[in-house]
Protein backbone atom coordinates (compact mmCIF):
# COMPACT_ATOMS: atom_id res chain seq x y z
CA UNK A 1 0.00 0.00 0.00
CA UNK A 2 2.52 2.40 0.86
CA UNK A 3 4.77 1.22 -1.69
CA UNK A 4 1.81 1.97 -4.03
CA UNK A 5 1.15 5.66 -2.88
CA UNK A 6 4.59 6.26 -3.05
CA UNK A 7 4.66 5.39 -7.05
CA UNK A 8 1.85 7.45 -7.46
CA UNK A 9 3.45 10.75 -6.05
CA UNK A 10 6.53 9.86 -8.03
CA UNK A 11 4.66 9.76 -10.84
CA UNK A 12 2.76 13.07 -10.05
CA UNK A 13 6.29 14.55 -9.35
CA UNK A 14 7.75 13.37 -12.49
CA UNK A 15 4.41 15.07 -14.83
CA UNK A 16 5.19 18.32 -12.61
CA UNK A 17 8.65 18.17 -13.99
CA UNK A 18 8.03 16.70 -17.21
CA UNK A 19 4.55 19.23 -17.93
CA UNK A 20 4.94 22.17 -15.74
CA UNK A 21 1.90 24.07 -17.34
CA UNK A 22 -0.71 21.41 -18.07
CA UNK A 23 -2.50 22.22 -15.26
CA UNK A 24 -2.67 26.26 -15.96
CA UNK A 25 -3.23 25.25 -19.33
CA UNK A 26 -6.89 22.79 -18.96
CA UNK A 27 -7.59 25.70 -16.31
CA UNK A 28 -7.39 28.04 -19.00
CA UNK A 29 -9.67 26.24 -21.45
CA UNK A 30 -11.79 25.76 -19.11
CA UNK A 31 -12.38 29.46 -18.21
CA UNK A 32 -12.38 30.24 -22.24
CA UNK A 33 -15.30 27.24 -22.43
CA UNK A 34 -17.18 29.17 -20.06
CA UNK A 35 -17.05 32.27 -21.78
CA UNK A 36 -17.83 30.95 -25.42
CA UNK A 37 -20.70 29.07 -23.73
CA UNK A 38 -21.67 32.62 -22.00
CA UNK A 39 -21.35 34.39 -25.22
CA UNK A 40 -23.60 31.75 -26.96
CA UNK A 41 -26.40 31.55 -24.62
CA UNK A 42 -26.93 35.33 -24.21
CA UNK A 43 -28.11 36.66 -27.07
CA UNK A 44 -27.25 40.25 -26.81
CA UNK A 45 -23.74 38.96 -26.65
CA UNK A 46 -24.12 36.30 -29.52
CA UNK A 47 -25.39 39.42 -32.29
CA UNK A 48 -22.23 41.75 -31.32
CA UNK A 49 -20.11 38.81 -32.16
CA UNK A 50 -22.06 37.58 -35.56
CA UNK A 51 -23.75 40.24 -36.84
CA UNK A 52 -20.81 42.45 -38.41
CA UNK A 53 -20.16 38.49 -39.76
CA UNK A 54 -23.83 38.22 -41.28
CA UNK A 55 -23.54 41.92 -42.46
CA UNK A 56 -20.60 41.79 -44.50
CA UNK A 57 -21.53 37.97 -46.24
CA UNK A 58 -24.93 40.30 -46.79
CA UNK A 59 -23.33 42.42 -48.28
CA UNK A 60 -21.37 40.88 -50.51
CA UNK A 61 -24.18 38.69 -51.60
CA UNK A 62 -25.73 41.36 -52.62
CA UNK A 63 -23.27 43.65 -54.45
CA UNK A 64 -22.59 39.66 -56.70
CA UNK A 65 -26.98 39.44 -57.23
CA UNK A 66 -26.13 41.10 -60.94
CA UNK A 67 -23.48 38.30 -61.34
CA UNK A 68 -24.81 35.39 -60.04
CA UNK A 69 -28.79 35.73 -60.29
CA UNK A 70 -29.11 38.74 -62.71
CA UNK A 71 -28.65 36.15 -65.89
CA UNK A 72 -31.75 34.01 -63.96
CA UNK A 73 -33.78 36.61 -62.92
CA UNK A 74 -34.06 38.40 -66.38
CA UNK A 75 -34.90 35.54 -68.37
CA UNK A 76 -37.69 33.93 -65.98
CA UNK A 77 -39.07 37.53 -66.41
CA UNK A 78 -38.63 37.24 -70.19
CA UNK A 79 -40.25 33.92 -70.24
CA UNK A 80 -42.97 35.46 -67.98
CA UNK A 81 -43.62 38.49 -70.16
CA UNK A 82 -43.29 36.37 -73.44
CA UNK A 83 -45.64 33.66 -72.27
CA UNK A 84 -48.26 36.33 -70.64
CA UNK A 85 -47.74 39.01 -73.09
CA UNK A 86 -51.54 39.85 -73.18
CA UNK A 87 -51.57 40.16 -69.21
CA UNK A 88 -48.92 42.21 -68.80
CA UNK A 89 -50.08 44.36 -71.82
CA UNK A 90 -53.53 44.47 -69.86
CA UNK A 91 -52.38 45.54 -66.85
CA UNK A 92 -49.84 48.31 -68.10
CA UNK A 93 -52.49 49.50 -70.59
CA UNK A 94 -54.40 51.31 -68.17
CA UNK A 95 -51.51 53.23 -66.66
CA UNK A 96 -49.75 54.30 -70.25
CA UNK A 97 -53.35 54.84 -71.33
CA UNK A 98 -53.80 57.65 -68.17
CA UNK A 99 -50.81 59.37 -68.37
CA UNK A 100 -50.56 59.89 -71.99
CA UNK A 101 -54.28 61.01 -72.26
CA UNK A 102 -53.41 63.50 -68.94
CA UNK A 103 -50.20 64.88 -70.80
CA UNK A 104 -52.41 65.50 -73.89
CA UNK A 105 -55.60 66.59 -71.75
CA UNK A 106 -53.51 69.08 -70.01
CA UNK A 107 -52.08 70.65 -73.32
CA UNK A 108 -55.55 70.29 -74.95
CA UNK A 109 -56.89 72.35 -71.74
CA UNK A 110 -54.59 75.07 -71.99
CA UNK A 111 -55.10 75.43 -75.91
CA UNK A 112 -58.96 75.85 -75.47
CA UNK A 113 -58.64 78.15 -72.94
CA UNK A 114 -56.67 80.47 -74.64
CA UNK A 115 -59.33 80.48 -77.34
CA UNK A 116 -61.97 80.73 -74.97
CA UNK A 117 -60.32 84.06 -74.01
CA UNK A 118 -60.48 84.64 -77.36
CA UNK A 119 -63.76 84.04 -78.52
CA UNK A 120 -65.34 84.74 -75.29
CA UNK A 121 -67.00 88.33 -76.58
CA UNK A 122 -67.58 86.98 -79.81
CA UNK A 123 -69.84 83.45 -78.01
CA UNK A 124 -71.99 86.28 -75.67
CA UNK A 125 -72.69 88.38 -78.95
CA UNK A 126 -73.50 85.82 -80.57
CA UNK A 127 -76.44 84.02 -78.27
CA UNK A 128 -78.06 88.03 -78.30
CA UNK A 129 -78.16 87.68 -81.71
CA UNK A 130 -79.95 84.47 -81.85
CA UNK A 131 -81.79 85.55 -79.18
CA UNK A 132 -83.03 88.94 -80.91
CA UNK A 133 -83.84 86.96 -84.12
CA UNK A 134 -86.53 84.53 -82.76
CA UNK A 135 -83.80 82.02 -81.71
CA UNK A 136 -84.16 80.69 -78.08
CA UNK A 137 -83.61 83.14 -75.14
CA UNK A 138 -80.16 83.48 -73.94
CA UNK A 139 -80.84 81.62 -71.05
CA UNK A 140 -82.04 78.32 -72.58
CA UNK A 141 -79.23 78.52 -74.97
CA UNK A 142 -77.00 78.75 -72.03
CA UNK A 143 -78.68 75.96 -70.25
CA UNK A 144 -77.85 73.67 -73.20
CA UNK A 145 -74.07 74.94 -73.58
CA UNK A 146 -74.28 73.63 -70.13
CA UNK A 147 -76.29 70.47 -70.09
CA UNK A 148 -73.97 67.63 -69.21
CA UNK A 149 -73.31 64.10 -70.96
CA UNK A 150 -75.15 61.51 -69.04
CA UNK A 151 -73.94 57.73 -68.93
CA UNK A 152 -76.89 55.93 -70.16
CA UNK A 153 -75.20 52.02 -70.12
CA UNK A 154 -72.08 50.23 -69.74
CA UNK A 155 -70.95 47.41 -71.32
CA UNK A 156 -67.83 45.08 -70.56
CA UNK A 157 -67.23 42.96 -73.30
CA UNK A 158 -64.85 40.08 -74.81
CA UNK A 159 -62.95 41.98 -77.09
CA UNK A 160 -62.64 38.58 -79.92
CA UNK A 161 -65.75 36.57 -79.27
CA UNK A 162 -68.25 39.85 -78.32
CA UNK A 163 -69.62 37.59 -75.17
CA UNK A 164 -71.06 40.32 -72.64
CA UNK A 165 -69.40 39.56 -69.20
CA UNK A 166 -71.37 42.48 -67.40
CA UNK A 167 -73.63 45.27 -68.02
CA UNK A 168 -74.78 48.73 -65.93
CA UNK A 169 -77.63 50.04 -67.56
CA UNK A 170 -80.05 53.52 -66.34
CA UNK A 171 -82.87 52.10 -68.33
CA UNK A 172 -84.09 48.79 -69.91
CA UNK A 173 -82.62 48.49 -73.12
CA UNK A 174 -82.94 45.45 -75.66
CA UNK A 175 -81.28 42.58 -75.21
CA UNK A 176 -77.57 43.34 -74.04
CA UNK A 177 -76.09 39.98 -75.22
CA UNK A 178 -76.70 41.18 -79.45
CA UNK A 179 -76.05 44.56 -78.49
CA UNK A 180 -72.44 43.31 -77.45
CA UNK A 181 -72.67 40.86 -80.14
CA UNK A 182 -73.06 43.94 -82.99
CA UNK A 183 -71.00 46.58 -81.60
CA UNK A 184 -68.58 43.52 -81.77
CA UNK A 185 -69.15 42.77 -85.53
CA UNK A 186 -69.22 46.60 -86.18
CA UNK A 187 -65.77 46.64 -84.79
CA UNK A 188 -64.43 43.59 -86.28
CA UNK A 189 -65.24 45.15 -89.73
CA UNK A 190 -64.22 48.46 -89.18
CA UNK A 191 -61.18 47.58 -88.29
CA UNK A 192 -60.39 45.28 -90.40
CA UNK A 193 -61.41 47.10 -93.46
CA UNK A 194 -59.05 49.82 -92.84
CA UNK A 195 -56.43 47.17 -92.81
CA UNK A 196 -54.72 49.48 -90.09
CA UNK A 197 -52.91 47.61 -86.96
CA UNK A 198 -53.62 48.50 -83.34
CA UNK A 199 -56.34 51.04 -84.50
CA UNK A 200 -59.59 51.01 -82.92
CA UNK A 201 -63.06 52.53 -83.24
CA UNK A 202 -63.75 54.67 -80.62
CA UNK A 203 -66.76 56.40 -81.36
CA UNK A 204 -70.26 55.64 -82.76
CA UNK A 205 -72.87 58.06 -83.11
CA UNK A 206 -76.40 58.46 -83.93
CA UNK A 207 -78.43 61.07 -83.08
CA UNK A 208 -79.11 61.72 -79.84
CA UNK A 209 -76.79 58.69 -78.25
CA UNK A 210 -72.71 58.36 -78.70
CA UNK A 211 -71.30 55.02 -77.73
CA UNK A 212 -67.61 55.57 -76.93
CA UNK A 213 -65.56 52.05 -77.40
CA UNK A 214 -62.53 52.02 -75.19
CA UNK A 215 -60.54 48.81 -76.38
CA UNK A 216 -57.95 46.85 -74.14
CA UNK A 217 -55.95 43.55 -75.03
CA UNK A 218 -58.76 41.42 -74.06
CA UNK A 219 -61.80 43.25 -73.52
CA UNK A 220 -63.24 46.43 -74.09
CA UNK A 221 -66.05 48.58 -72.54
CA UNK A 222 -68.94 50.38 -74.55
CA UNK A 223 -70.38 53.37 -72.86
CA UNK A 224 -73.62 54.59 -74.30
CA UNK A 225 -74.28 58.37 -73.83
CA UNK A 226 -76.86 60.44 -74.29
CA UNK A 227 -76.56 64.60 -74.26
CA UNK A 228 -73.97 66.56 -75.17
CA UNK A 229 -70.82 64.91 -75.67
CA UNK A 230 -67.81 66.79 -75.87
CA UNK A 231 -63.71 66.77 -75.40
CA UNK A 232 -64.15 67.04 -71.72
CA UNK A 233 -67.13 64.84 -71.42
CA UNK A 234 -65.06 62.08 -73.04
CA UNK A 235 -61.98 62.72 -71.06
CA UNK A 236 -63.79 62.56 -67.56
CA UNK A 237 -65.53 59.15 -68.75
CA UNK A 238 -61.70 57.87 -70.02
CA UNK A 239 -60.59 58.41 -66.61
CA UNK A 240 -63.58 56.50 -65.37
CA UNK A 241 -63.20 53.63 -67.35
CA UNK A 242 -59.15 53.33 -67.00
CA UNK A 243 -59.61 53.52 -63.34
CA UNK A 244 -62.43 51.30 -63.07
CA UNK A 245 -60.14 49.09 -65.50
CA UNK A 246 -57.17 49.40 -63.90
CA UNK A 247 -58.55 48.96 -60.11
CA UNK A 248 -60.66 46.18 -60.90
CA UNK A 249 -60.20 44.05 -64.21
CA UNK A 250 -55.98 45.16 -64.61
CA UNK A 251 -55.83 43.77 -60.48
CA UNK A 252 -57.65 40.98 -60.90
CA UNK A 253 -55.81 39.53 -64.04
CA UNK A 254 -55.24 35.90 -62.54
CA UNK A 255 -59.52 35.78 -62.22
CA UNK A 256 -60.22 37.39 -65.19
CA UNK A 257 -57.56 35.14 -67.80
CA UNK A 258 -57.57 31.87 -67.39
CA UNK A 259 -55.30 29.74 -69.81
CA UNK A 260 -56.80 26.33 -71.66
CA UNK A 261 -53.99 24.75 -70.64
CA UNK A 262 -55.06 25.19 -66.98
CA UNK A 263 -58.34 24.12 -67.47
CA UNK A 264 -56.81 20.89 -69.47
CA UNK A 265 -55.05 20.29 -66.79
CA UNK A 266 -57.79 19.55 -64.50
CA UNK A 267 -56.61 22.77 -62.29
CA UNK A 268 -59.54 24.94 -60.55
CA UNK A 269 -60.09 27.98 -62.61
CA UNK A 270 -61.21 30.91 -60.52
CA UNK A 271 -63.18 33.80 -62.96
CA UNK A 272 -64.92 36.62 -61.84
CA UNK A 273 -68.32 36.60 -60.82
CA UNK A 274 -70.64 38.28 -62.65
CA UNK A 275 -72.14 39.90 -60.21
CA UNK A 276 -69.27 41.15 -58.74
CA UNK A 277 -68.48 42.79 -62.30
CA UNK A 278 -71.84 44.45 -62.38
CA UNK A 279 -71.61 45.88 -58.77
CA UNK A 280 -68.62 47.20 -59.55
CA UNK A 281 -69.98 48.74 -63.04
CA UNK A 282 -72.44 50.08 -60.99
CA UNK A 283 -69.76 51.80 -58.19
CA UNK A 284 -67.61 53.18 -61.03
CA UNK A 285 -70.52 54.18 -63.19
CA UNK A 286 -73.59 54.49 -61.72
CA UNK A 287 -73.20 58.23 -59.96
CA UNK A 288 -70.70 59.55 -62.21
CA UNK A 289 -70.68 62.96 -63.82
CA UNK A 290 -69.21 63.52 -67.33
CA UNK B 1 -75.81 27.74 -64.66
CA UNK B 2 -75.80 29.54 -67.93
CA UNK B 3 -72.81 29.98 -70.01
CA UNK B 4 -72.38 32.54 -73.64
CA UNK B 5 -71.40 31.01 -76.40
CA UNK B 6 -70.21 32.45 -79.76
CA UNK B 7 -71.43 30.63 -82.91
CA UNK B 8 -70.53 31.16 -86.32
CA UNK B 9 -73.13 29.88 -89.05
CA UNK B 10 -70.77 29.45 -92.95
CA UNK B 11 -71.61 28.56 -95.60
CA UNK B 12 -71.94 29.21 -100.28
CA UNK B 13 -74.36 31.98 -100.75
CA UNK B 14 -78.39 31.03 -100.50
CA UNK B 15 -78.00 27.67 -99.13
CA UNK B 16 -80.37 28.84 -96.06
CA UNK B 17 -78.26 30.15 -93.34
CA UNK B 18 -80.21 33.10 -92.85
CA UNK B 19 -83.14 31.17 -92.93
CA UNK B 20 -82.00 27.85 -90.75
CA UNK B 21 -81.56 30.48 -87.92
CA UNK B 22 -84.92 32.46 -88.44
CA UNK B 23 -86.34 28.98 -88.17
CA UNK B 24 -84.40 27.93 -85.18
CA UNK B 25 -84.62 31.32 -82.68
CA UNK B 26 -87.96 32.67 -83.91
CA UNK B 27 -89.82 29.40 -85.77
CA UNK B 28 -90.47 31.46 -88.65
CA UNK B 29 -89.37 30.95 -92.57
CA UNK B 30 -90.27 33.34 -95.02
CA UNK B 31 -89.38 32.46 -99.31
CA UNK B 32 -88.54 35.52 -99.58
CA UNK B 33 -84.38 35.51 -100.72
CA UNK B 34 -83.00 38.31 -98.76
CA UNK B 35 -78.78 38.83 -99.02
CA UNK B 36 -76.68 38.88 -95.95
CA UNK B 37 -74.39 41.67 -96.15
CA UNK B 38 -71.70 42.11 -93.24
CA UNK B 39 -73.01 39.74 -90.67
CA UNK B 40 -76.15 39.47 -88.31
CA UNK B 41 -76.54 38.83 -84.67
CA UNK B 42 -79.33 36.29 -83.13
CA UNK B 43 -79.41 35.25 -79.86
CA UNK B 44 -81.16 32.16 -78.37
CA UNK B 45 -81.19 30.58 -74.80
CA UNK B 46 -80.93 26.91 -74.92
CA UNK B 47 -81.89 24.79 -71.83
CA UNK B 48 -80.00 21.57 -71.65
CA UNK B 49 -81.93 20.36 -68.12
CA UNK B 50 -83.42 22.14 -64.99
CA UNK B 51 -80.13 24.07 -64.23
CA UNK B 52 -77.74 24.24 -67.23
CA UNK B 53 -78.28 26.59 -70.14
CA UNK B 54 -76.23 27.68 -72.85
CA UNK B 55 -77.08 31.32 -74.82
CA UNK B 56 -75.91 30.94 -78.19
CA UNK B 57 -74.75 34.00 -80.28
CA UNK B 58 -75.27 33.49 -83.63
CA UNK B 59 -73.14 35.35 -86.56
CA UNK B 60 -74.70 34.98 -89.51
CA UNK B 61 -71.95 35.72 -91.48
CA UNK B 62 -72.84 36.40 -95.37
CA UNK B 63 -72.21 33.52 -97.59
CA UNK B 64 -69.21 33.02 -100.05
CA UNK B 65 -68.13 30.91 -102.52
CA UNK B 66 -64.39 31.17 -101.34
CA UNK B 67 -64.17 30.46 -97.29
CA UNK B 68 -60.31 31.32 -97.66
CA UNK B 69 -61.67 34.70 -98.43
CA UNK B 70 -64.07 35.27 -94.89
CA UNK B 71 -62.85 37.87 -92.96
CA UNK B 72 -60.91 36.47 -90.06
CA UNK B 73 -61.82 39.15 -87.52
CA UNK B 74 -65.53 37.61 -87.64
CA UNK B 75 -64.49 34.03 -86.65
CA UNK B 76 -62.14 35.61 -83.63
CA UNK B 77 -63.11 33.84 -80.53
CA UNK B 78 -65.82 31.23 -82.05
CA UNK B 79 -66.76 28.32 -79.57
CA UNK B 80 -68.53 26.72 -82.27
CA UNK B 81 -69.42 26.53 -86.05
CA UNK B 82 -72.45 25.49 -88.00
CA UNK B 83 -71.46 24.97 -91.67
CA UNK B 84 -74.11 24.41 -94.15
CA UNK B 85 -74.81 23.38 -97.70
CA UNK B 86 -77.62 23.13 -100.22
CA UNK B 87 -78.69 19.44 -101.12
CA UNK B 88 -80.32 20.66 -104.13
CA UNK B 89 -77.43 22.36 -105.62
CA UNK B 90 -74.12 20.07 -105.78
CA UNK B 91 -71.86 23.13 -106.25
CA UNK B 92 -71.99 24.07 -102.31
CA UNK B 93 -71.26 20.40 -101.15
CA UNK B 94 -68.80 19.18 -104.17
CA UNK B 95 -65.48 20.37 -102.49
CA UNK B 96 -67.38 19.98 -98.86
CA UNK B 97 -64.18 18.26 -97.34
CA UNK B 98 -61.48 20.88 -98.53
CA UNK B 99 -64.25 23.92 -97.17
CA UNK B 100 -64.27 22.23 -93.86
CA UNK B 101 -60.69 21.60 -93.84
CA UNK B 102 -60.37 25.85 -95.02
CA UNK B 103 -62.86 26.55 -92.08
CA UNK B 104 -61.04 24.12 -89.57
CA UNK B 105 -57.63 26.08 -89.85
CA UNK B 106 -59.71 29.09 -89.89
CA UNK B 107 -61.15 28.45 -86.46
CA UNK B 108 -59.03 26.11 -84.64
CA UNK B 109 -60.43 23.36 -84.81
CA UNK B 110 -63.51 24.33 -82.80
CA UNK B 111 -66.17 21.52 -82.70
CA UNK B 112 -68.62 21.92 -86.11
CA UNK B 113 -71.54 20.37 -87.08
CA UNK B 114 -72.30 20.61 -90.94
CA UNK B 115 -75.57 20.41 -92.05
CA UNK B 116 -77.69 19.66 -95.23
CA UNK B 117 -80.52 22.07 -95.73
CA UNK B 118 -83.23 22.33 -98.35
CA UNK B 119 -84.22 18.91 -97.61
CA UNK B 120 -87.90 19.12 -98.40
CA UNK B 121 -86.60 20.14 -102.45
CA UNK B 122 -85.11 16.97 -103.54
CA UNK B 123 -86.92 13.17 -103.22
CA UNK B 124 -85.89 10.91 -100.05
CA UNK B 125 -84.30 7.81 -102.31
CA UNK B 126 -81.88 10.37 -104.40
CA UNK B 127 -80.67 12.26 -101.15
CA UNK B 128 -78.78 9.55 -99.76
CA UNK B 129 -77.79 8.26 -103.58
CA UNK B 130 -76.37 12.01 -103.57
CA UNK B 131 -74.88 12.25 -100.46
CA UNK B 132 -72.87 9.05 -100.93
CA UNK B 133 -71.61 9.48 -104.37
CA UNK B 134 -69.71 12.72 -103.38
CA UNK B 135 -69.05 10.45 -99.92
CA UNK B 136 -70.29 14.21 -98.06
CA UNK B 137 -69.55 13.81 -94.54
CA UNK B 138 -72.53 15.24 -92.94
CA UNK B 139 -74.27 15.41 -89.30
CA UNK B 140 -77.66 16.32 -90.26
CA UNK B 141 -80.35 16.91 -92.95
CA UNK B 142 -82.74 19.77 -92.02
CA UNK B 143 -85.51 21.53 -94.01
CA UNK B 144 -85.88 25.30 -92.66
CA UNK B 145 -89.27 25.59 -94.34
CA UNK B 146 -90.80 22.78 -92.55
CA UNK B 147 -88.35 23.21 -89.53
CA UNK B 148 -87.64 19.47 -89.93
CA UNK B 149 -84.51 18.77 -87.53
CA UNK B 150 -83.51 22.09 -87.61
CA UNK B 151 -83.47 22.24 -83.89
CA UNK B 152 -81.87 19.20 -83.24
CA UNK B 153 -78.33 20.15 -85.21
CA UNK B 154 -78.77 23.19 -83.11
CA UNK B 155 -79.07 21.62 -79.96
CA UNK B 156 -76.91 18.98 -80.57
CA UNK B 157 -73.83 21.67 -81.14
CA UNK B 158 -74.80 23.63 -78.12
CA UNK B 159 -74.81 20.36 -76.22
CA UNK B 160 -71.18 20.09 -76.92
CA UNK B 161 -70.06 23.65 -76.54
CA UNK B 162 -71.22 22.64 -73.02
CA UNK B 163 -69.55 19.82 -71.94
CA UNK B 164 -66.73 21.31 -73.63
CA UNK B 165 -66.13 24.20 -71.80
Amino acid sequence: MVTKMDEQAKLEILKDILFPDDRGAVQDIAKRITLVEHIINDQKQLAEKVDPLVDEKISAFTKRIPDTLGPTITATLKKEIKNHKDEVVDALYPVLGKMVKKYVAQEIKMLSEKIDNQLGFLKRFKRKMRSWFGGPTEEQQLMRELSSATIEQVLLIERDTGILKASYSVTNTIDEEMISGMLTAIKSFVEDAFHKKNQNLELIQYELYNIHLQSFVTHYVAVVISGDYHLTSKNKLQDIIFNFYYNFMAMNLDLVFHSKDKEKQGKEVRTIDKDLLIKELEASFGNAKI
Amino acid sequence: MQKSKKVVILGHFGVGKTSLIRRFVSNQFSDQYKVTIGVHISKKVVDLSDEDSVSLILWDLEGTDRLEQIREAYLLGTHGVIFVFDINRPSTFQNLKRDLETVKSKVQDRPTVVIGNKKDLVPEEEISSLLEEHDIPYDYLTSAKTGETVEEAFLHLASILHHDS
